[in-house]
């Protein structure tokens, strides 16, 4: 699509992830499971001045989703499917997903 | 008047429908849990996310019924409200050897996680925690599928068709991942987690369309950001 993206700044709120609203995201994701309401409230009028109100409640539903998820999978003890893992091995480098506590819940079966 | 009346970021009918539902199902028991309980169960779940700062009090919370958890269900419903990412092994098997059954334990981590989900959605558009409903007499159904089993998780799963025989083949379709099965000890909690995920994220059908866009205000990749950025908070490597 023609744009640089940093998939570090997913992880380092210092870089900046180089796609069309994706700090705005970040600012608000942060804020959303975070313990400052001003901070919510300044991102959230942020997103929606960078990507429209309806981007507001598309975040939010995204947002409340995987925190779902996150719950059901560190909360079970699930791993991650062997096809996830295929050629993943670098990003999750990247990332410092490995540091995680549930990564034990996959490397524990290969 | 519907759920999300009071919201002024517009919110897709197909979400409000299926929280309202979701909501209005509380009012009944539950597979392990009376309705009493697992009311019980997400008040808890927000009164630590109250203490931890990350969900505000609303001035109308709804029914809180009086029931008193035991102290292990108290302590796996604190640590899912508010610290996810310290979840493990050795925590689950404490919570077992204190009390709580497998089957418990999968019913507590599908509606805190459930709840918590549409809490965070509110928060987010920026309307009061919906109140709780008021709760109706009755026992669980206390139905646990015979299929389930230790596979890779925790707790045990049905597997997938045709291990997980007739009854996977009716849940699962043709094939399930572990999050989706991971609560499947406790079939209603799979379910509501189930149709959830194909309504809030997208329809699995659709998965691998990554231009696929099921959100009018986000690209796909932009979902994808609010997504990873989450999981990154609460360090979940799945």
């Amino acid at each position: 699509m023609g744009y640089e993206v940093d998939l570090r700044a997913l992880i380092d709120r210092e870089l900046d992830i180089g796609f069309p609203g994706g700090n705005e995201l970040l600012d608000f994701s942060d804020a959303l499971l975070g313990s400052k309401k001003s901070e919510l409230d300044t991102s959230r009028l942020a997103l929606s001045e960078s990507l429209g109100p309806e981007a507001i409640s598309a975040a939010a539903i995204i947002a409340a989703t995987f925190t779902k998820n996150d719950r059901v999978a560190n909360g079970t003890g699930i791993p991650a499917e062997p096809r996830m893992m295929e050629g993943s091995d670098d990003i999750r480098e990247l990332l410092g997903l490995k540091k995680y506590k549930s990564a034990i819940n996959t490397y524990r079966h290969m | 008047m519907s759920l999300y009346d009071d919201s002024t970021y517009p919110v897709r009918k197909d979400i409000e429908d299926i929280h309202a539902d979701q909501f209005d199902q509380l009012k009944t028991p539950g597979t392990w849990g009376t309705s009493e309980q697992r009311l019980t169960i997400i008040n808890e779940a927000r009164q630590s996310a109250y203490h931890a700062g990350t969900l505000e009090k609303p001035t109308n919370p709804g029914i809180v019924p009086n029931v008193e958890l035991s102290d292990v269900a108290r302590r796996v419903v604190k640590r899912l409200a508010i610290a996810p990412k310290d979840m493990d092994q050795k925590f689950y098997n404490q919570a077992i050897e204190d009390g709580l059954t497998d089957s418990q334990y999968v019913e507590i981590v599908g509606l805190v996680a459930r709840f918590t989900c549409f809490d965070i959605f509110a928060r987010g558009i920026d309307i009061p925690l919906r109140p709780l409903p008021s709760p109706t007499s009755g026992p669980p159904s206390q139905k646990r599928p015979k299929e389930a089993v230790i596979e890779k998780a925790w707790v045990p799963t049905i597997p997938n068709f045709p291990e997980g025989g007739e009854i996977s083949k009716v849940l699962f379709g043709p094939w399930q991942p572990y999050i989706m099965r991971g609560l499947s000890l406790v079939p209603d909690e799979f379910t509501a987690h189930f149709d959830l995920e194909e309504v809030q994220y997208m329809p699995s059908a659709h998965f691998l369309e990554f231009d696929y866009q099921h959100h009018e205000g986000l690209t796909r990749p932009q979902v994808e950001i609010v997504a990873a950025r989450v999981s990154a908070l609460n360090e979940c490597f799945y």
